[in-house]
Parts: structure tokens; C-alpha cells; sequence
């Protein structure tokens, strides 16, 4: 479970994130949605423990990413929103590095890449330096050196953009099954047909602050008038 | 025309724009500007005195057009040097360069404005040397104002014909030398290429000891072969220098009316072959090289590695990989080492090549300080450590979301910049043991300040890059650029072993190799452990901090 416990973030004066309560169950695929500059991205660093945190406190299975930094990192793994990291490393080098940081054995590594890379398609590619792949390989390795440890909690930002249609379903699998394993699928995206069709709860966050959150059932029973999620997303967000 | 114009002001108003720049950066450039006035005064003092002595001692034989001849081929070979790192960058390794293609544009504008930033930059060395040169020999030769009024003029038109020669010579290359290929390479040589050029420039200048101008003139005297041979090279030096020796005369008109001739020709060759070459060499910059897949090569590569040895192997490949980065580190700290053993090899039949023997009859304290002071010297100024956070620019985050401890983080990096410069240590070993045949016992001596020394700058470096760290770039030579972080380092050290040395050289208790050598090691020691606590304060506070 992840608990993010009145959290609040300032910038030079302005507020990001005010006095934010989520709660994300185990075995759930969990959407987080908002408008630019909501303060997703700003969350989702403080979860990661990249952004020290202003006020409150977040716990990933019950452990403080403030007070125990590395207990928590070793249970997560994070796909940031931004794939143009370590360029001038072979893929294979950029997978060995994520291994050692989460001491995976040799054997198991080899079966992880071998089977991970084999499925984005970018097995033949891992001899090559990051900086020749495209943007979307450039993802996929980064997703594929995410689930190298098996963490229990994913956390996923934009996990989805620029991945081809094949790609993309085979990501989408693998987080249906990971939840269904019992564990936490936790990722912000701007697409709403993609939360529609994956999600099995949602937050949606503006100004900083949780609109809403809940399944997807509830979101569509307390916004009957409401007949898309588009409509719902605008209505929630909408500058008051 | 209009919109290479457009194309060229906006080009220059990206490249020279103040915005995004930090006030403390701004203020170093204030500083600096101010810092370089004396030097300046001096390099005007002595192009003074050169230009005069050389005047004195030609005129009366009537050969004192060869002093601006001279100065016209320097200029050359300096704008054609010093263009090819520019040119190449600017057309060819700009990030912007494919967007710019992706408009409307005929390629001779865009290259147009790509050429002005680098273009222009030549005005800045031309106004600096060849403006007082042309100044100062007006004086020494009591010319009129004709002579003033053809010197401005060709003093406009002489970086025209170097830029635009280079231009074409790197245009056609470019076209066909498979660059998308070879990108990082080609950079790595352009880097090479200035290190080398500089330490041949000192080799010529070691080579010619006859010191002043007098030495340099009867030089010029007795090679008049030679120099009529190399004027010939360089056909509009000579031009310029007779125009500007005989201004009134018809002929001193004609060569300059050639002169501007020749520079308007060139600039329509540049913008003809720029329409035509430009984008073929262009086309096919991004992308990079698939290697051949070998599924056995990638699990031999799969194995579990040590943590701060993963960290370690990721700092070395990428700075061995990266352009900007090998020639400011690796290059660099190589250039005091390499020129020792040049001048070494060069003065070998010499009192240098004796030092060694000689280093034996110094008093114990005196030669370990000296022998300390070196050691600054060599392995002082360390880039790769005051460039360990900056280094990684966007990347950093990554070290805070990974489940890696800071002090493992930084200690690697630590240790980056340690093993780099074992590299120094190792040539300036090679040169002390089989070149200067130094004895063992001071060479052990030495060894030991070098390794304590070098751990103590790696960490200092990579305090102060920890404190002021600049990871907004987007493109890697900005970790150097504009940072006043080296002259920081610099000061520190100077100061902080400076004061040492002068205190253990005054302190008479103090004395004989072993005493000093062991009071320098404590205190060097203690230095260390003390950055060691700084650096664990900083950390705690700065590590998750910086962006």
C-alpha cells in the first residue's frame, strides 16, 4: 500500500502540492490524472524520494521514504517521464548498472533481460549506445531495467508515450498481471482512454489538491449527467 | 537576402543571449573582463616592442613590409585554426540544425546564419591582435592618414578569405566523410587537433630562443628565402603588406583593391558551394551506427558487479565517450604532462636533462617543497573533479529515485576523478625515472605527495562543484563554459597551499627530507579528513537539493 499523509510542496512562494491525503491499495492498477502543472509530476517525485517532502509523510508498504530513503527505494520502481537519460551507455551497459544498483544475481538477470527486452523488441538493439535509439526504446529500456528487481510497487510516469501499439499492449499486460499478483500499479497519464480501459482506480489532482478519487464505477455513478470521461476530466479540472 | 538576415540575427541573438545565465555568472564575466585588462596592457606592451625593434632593424634595408606580412600569415593560420572547432559545431553539431533545415530556407541561408556567430567571433582576435599590430606599425613608420584608411580596410576583409576557405575545405569533408557515423569522433579529433596545435606552437617557440625582436629579425634576414618561400603560400598577406607599406603608390592601391576583390569573390564562392554542399553533408547527422548483434558478446557483458565498481565503470565510459568531456578532462590534464616530456626530450643534451643529479645536491626541505609544488602543478587543476555533479546535468535525478547511498554516489565519483589522473602521475613517473634518471628515494617521495595530493584535490573538486553544481545544460561543453568553477579551485588551492608551503619554507625547526616530508603527509592527512566531514555536511544538506 501506498500512503501519502497531508503532504504539502512549495516552490519560491508557490504551492504545488497542498495538504495531500491518497491512499493506494494493494492488487490496483491506480490512475493518476490532472491538467499541466497540477502537480502530478511533483507527487510523483516526492513518492520516489527525488524532492524532499515540505510537510507530511509518504509510506510505500508501510515503509517512510523519508526516514528509511533505501529500505523504500529497493521496493519500487520508477519510470520517469523523461527517457533521455544515460545516452552514452550500450543498453546492455545501462541494464547492467540497474542490476547492481538492485544487486540482481547473474542468472537472474540474464533470464530478465533476455525475456523483458525480447518482449519490447529491443534485444537486438542492446549493443548499441541509447543515444542511436529511438524515443520510444529509449522507454523501453528504461522500463525494462524498472522491472529487472521485480519491485512490488511500480510507479510509472507517462509510462505509455511513444510506445508503438505492440509495445504498449505488452506493457499494459504486464501491469494487469502484476496487479493481479496482489501488487501496485501506480501511473500518471494524460490519456483518458487508457484509464478507461486499465485503470481500476483513479485520482485526479488540480490546484495541488485531490478532486477526486475512487473506482471507476463510483467516478461514473457521482457523474451520471456526465456520459465520457472526457467531459468528467474537463468538468473536475476546469479553472474555477 | 531578408531571410537570411532574419535567420543570421537570430542566430546571433541565441548564441550571445544573457537569458538563462545565473548573476553570478554574469558577474565572473564582469570580473573576468576586468581581470584580463593587465593582460591585455601586457600582450599590447610587448606587440609594442616587438613591432618597433623589428622596424628599426629591417627599415633601413628596406624589407620592413616583411614585419606585416609576418603578422598577416599569424592571423591566417590563427583564423583557420581556431575556426574549425566553430565552424564544425555551428554547422554541423548544433542540436538546432535539423530543425532549421526543416524550414523554408535556401541552404546558402542557412548557412549563412549559422556562419555569423562563428564569423564574428574571429573580430574579437582580430581586434585584438591585428588592430594594435596595424596601429603600432603606423606609428613606428610615421604613416599618413592613407596608410590608416587602407589598414581599416583590410583589417575588415582578413578573417573573409581563412573563414571561407576553411568553410569549404570542412563542407566538402563533411560531405563526404560519413559523419553520422563517426559524429563523437570527429569531435574527439577537432579536440585532439587544438591540444596538438598548442603544443606545437610551444615547440616552435621553444625551437626560436633567440629571444626579442632583434633575435627574431636577424632570423628574418637570413631566411629571406624561406619567407619569400612562405608568403608564397599565402598570397594575401603579401598583398596586404605591400598595400599597407605603399599606400600611395598605384601599386599599393591596386593590391588593396585586389585584396577586397578577392574577400567579395570569396564570399560568393562561400554562399555558392554553401548552396550546393551544405546539405548533403547535413542530411543523415542523426541517427547513429547499429552494430552488428552478437547474443554472446551481450551475455558474456551480463554479470553482478560490485556497486561503487558499476558506479565507477558508468563515470569512466561516459566521459571517455563523450566529446566535450574527454578533451576538457582527459585531454587536458594530459597537456602539462605531455609538453614536460617534449621540452624534456627536446633539451635532453642539456642543463634539464641533469636535473635529476642535481635534485640530489638540494637541501632536503627545499626539495620536498619544491618537489610538493610541482605536484600542484600536475595534478592541481582537476576537471574531472569539479565537473563530478555537473557531469551528469538531467541524469542527476536518477541517483535520488535508485536506492544508492549519497556517500557511495559521491565517493565514486571521487574516485573517477583519482584514477584520471593517475594517468599524469604515470607519464610524469616515466619522465622523472627514465628521462631525468631521478633517484628512487625522491622518486618514492614524490610518488607519495602525488597520490595524498591527488586525493585531496578529488575531493576538493568535487566540493565545490557538490556546492555551486550546474546541471541545466543541453549541451555538454556548458559544464565548462562560462564556469567560473576552475579559477575557483584555483584560488582555493593557491591560497590554502601557498600559505602551507611559505609557512613550513620560513619555519627553520622544520627541516631535512624525512621531517618535511612527514609534516606535509599529516597535514595533508588531516586536510583530507577534514573534506571528508565537509563533504558529508554538504551532502546532507545539498544532495537532494540540487536540480
Amino acid at each position: 500500500m501506498i500512503e501519502l499523509k497531508s503532504i504539502s510542496k512549495s516552490f519560491t512562494g508557490k504551492q504545488a502540492v497542498k495538504n495531500l491525503n491518497l491512499t493506494v491499495p494493494d492488487g490496483k492498477i491506480f490512475g493518476f490524472l490532472g491538467p499541466n502543472g497540477a502537480g502530478k509530476s511533483t507527487t510523483i517525485k516526492m513518492m520516489t524520494g527525488i524532492l524532499p517532502i515540505d510537510e507530511g509523510s509518504i509510506t510505500i508498504n508501510g515503509v517512510d521514504i523519508t526516514d528509511y530513503p533505501m529500505e523504500a527505494k529497493h521496493l519500487f520502481g520508477y519510470v520517469p517521464d523523461r527517457s533521455d537519460i544515460f545516452l552514452r551507455l550500450k543498453g546492455i551497459e545501462y541494464l547492467n548498472f540497474i542490476a547492481d544498483v538492485f544487486q540482481v544475481s547473474k542468472e537472474v538477470r540474464k533470464e530478465k533481460i533476455d525475456y523483458l527486452t525480447k518482449s519490447f523488441g529491443i534485444y537486438e538493439a542492446l549493443d548499441d549506445h541509447i543515444q542511436t535509439y529511438s524515443h520510444g526504446m529509449r522507454q523501453k529500456i528504461v522500463v525494462s531495467g524498472v522491472l529487472l528487481h521485480d519491485p512490488d510497487v511500480w510507479i510509472l510516469d507517462e509510462p505509455l508515450s511513444g510506445l508503438d501499439p505492440k509495445s504498449s499492449h505488452t506493457l499494459k499486460e504486464m501491469m494487469r498481471e502484476h496487479a493481479e499478483r496482489g501488487k501496485i500499479v501506480f501511473f500518471s497519464t494524460h490519456v483518458l482512454e487508457v484509464v478507461e480501459q486499465l485503470c481500476d482506480e483513479v485520482a485526479i489532482i488540480n490546484h495541488g489538491r485531490v478532486q477526486f478519487q475512487g473506482n471507476m464505477t463510483e467516478m461514473k455513478q457521482q457523474f451520471q449527467d456526465d456520459d465520457n470521461l472526457e467531459r468528467l476530466f474537463l468538468e473536475l479540472t476546469e479553472n474555477e | 537576402m531578408s531571410n537570411a538576415w532574419k535567420l543570421m540575427k537570430i542566430m546571433v541573438k541565441m548564441q550571445l543571449s544573457w537569458a538563462g545565465k545565473s548573476s553570478s555568472e554574469k558577474v565572473g564575466y564582469v570580473i573576468m573582463a576586468f581581470a584580463l585588462i593587465p593582460f591585455g596592457a601586457l600582450i599590447l606592451f610587448s606587440l609594442n616592442n616587438l613591432i618597433g625593434s623589428l622596424y628599426d632593424a629591417l627599415a633601413p634595408t628596406g624589407n620592413e613590409s616583411v614585419i606585416l606580412a609576418l603578422f598577416f600569415i599569424l592571423m591566417f593560420v590563427i583564423f583557420f585554426v581556431t575556426s574549425i572547432g566553430t565552424v564544425l559545431s555551428s554547422f554541423y553539431f548544433a542540436e538546432d540544425v535539423e530543425s532549421f533545415v526543416a524550414l523554408p530556407f535556401h541552404p546558402y541561408q542557412i548557412v549563412l546564419g549559422k556562419s555569423a556567430v562563428p564569423f564574428l567571433s574571429l573580430y574579437g582576435l582580430n581586434a585584438l591582435l591585428l588592430l594594435p599590430v596595424l596601429l603600432f606599425y603606423g606609428l613606428h613608420s610615421s604613416a599618413g592618414l592613407l596608410y590608416y584608411l587602407f589598414a581599416i580596410l583590410l583589417w575588415a576583409v582578413t578573417p573573409v578569405i581563412p573563414f571561407v576557405l576553411l568553410s569549404i575545405v570542412l563542407m566538402f569533408l563533411m560531405r563526404f566523410a560519413n559523419i553520422s557515423k563517426n559524429k563523437d569522433r570527429t569531435k574527439i579529433i577537432v579536440g585532439m587537433f587544438g591540444f596538438i596545435f598548442a603544443i606545437g606552437i610551444n615547440v616552435v617557440i621553444r625551437l626560436d630562443s633567440g629571444g626579442g625582436g632583434s633575435g627574431a629579425a636577424d632570423l628574418i634576414r637570413e631566411q629571406n628565402g624561406l619567407l619569400e618561400l612562405v608568403t608564397g603560400f599565402f598570397p594575401t598577406a603579401y598583398f596586404s603588406s605591400i598595400a599597407l607599406t605603399q599606400p600611395a603608390s598605384l601599386t599599393g592601391v591596386l593590391y588593396l583593391l585586389l585584396m577586397l576583390g578577392l574577400s567579395i569573390g570569396f564570399a560568393i564562392l562561400f554562399l555558392t558551394v554553401g548552396q550546393k554542399v551544405y546539405f548533403k553533408g547535413v542530411l543523415g547527422l542523426s541517427g547513429g551506427t547499429r552494430s552488428r548483434f552478437d547474443e554472446r558478446k551481450i551475455h558474456k557483458t551480463i554479470k553482478q558487479k560490485p556497486l561503487i565498481y558499476s558506479l565507477w565503470l558508468k563515470e569512466m565510459r561516459i566521459i571517455f565517450r563523450t566529446p566535450a568531456f574527454f578533451t576538457q578532462i582527459v585531454v587536458q590534464s594530459l597537456f602539462f604532462p605531455v609538453f614536460l616530456l617534449v621540452i624534456l626530450f627536446m633539451e635532453s643534451n642539456t642543463s634539464v636533462a641533469s636535473l635529476g643529479s642535481l635534485l640530489t645536491q638540494l637541501e632536503g626541505k627545499k626539495l620536498v617543497l619544491g618537489l610538493f609544488g610541482f605536484t600542484l602543478l600536475a595534478v592541481g587543476m582537476t576537471p574531472a573533479s569539479f565537473s563530478s555533479i555537473s557531469r551528469d546535468g538531467k541524469s542527476w535525478f536518477n541517483h535520488l529515485h535508485l536506492p544508492i547511498a549519497p556517500q557511495t554516489v559521491l565517493r565514486s565519483k571521487i574516485i573517477t576523478a583519482f584514477t584520471l589522473n593517475l594517468l599524469t602521475i604515470a607519464i610524469l613517473s616515466f619522465a622523472a625515472l627514465f628521462l631525468l634518471q631521478v633517484s628512487f628515494k625522491i622518486w618514492t617521495l614524490w610518488l607519495l605527495l602525488a597520490l595524498v595530493t591527488n586525493w585531496v584535490t578529488s575531493i576538493g573538486g568535487l566540493i565545490i562543484d557538490l556546492y555551486s553544481p550546474k546541471l541545466d545544460w543541453t549541451d555538454e561543453r556548458e559544464v565548462f563554459k562560462g564556469r567560473f568553477i576552475g579559477l575557483a579551485m584555483l584560488a582555493i588551492e593557491a591560497t590554502v597551499f601557498g600559505t602551507l608551503i611559505l609557512i613550513l619554507w620560513n619555519v627553520s625547526a622544520i627541516s631535512g627530507i624525512w621531517v618535511t616530508t612527514g609534516v606535509l603527509l599529516t597535514f595533508l592527512i588531516i586536510l583530507i579528513a577534514a573534506c571528508h566531514a565537509g563533504l558529508k555536511r554538504l551532502s546532507n544538506k545539498r544532495y537532494y537539493s540540487i536540480h
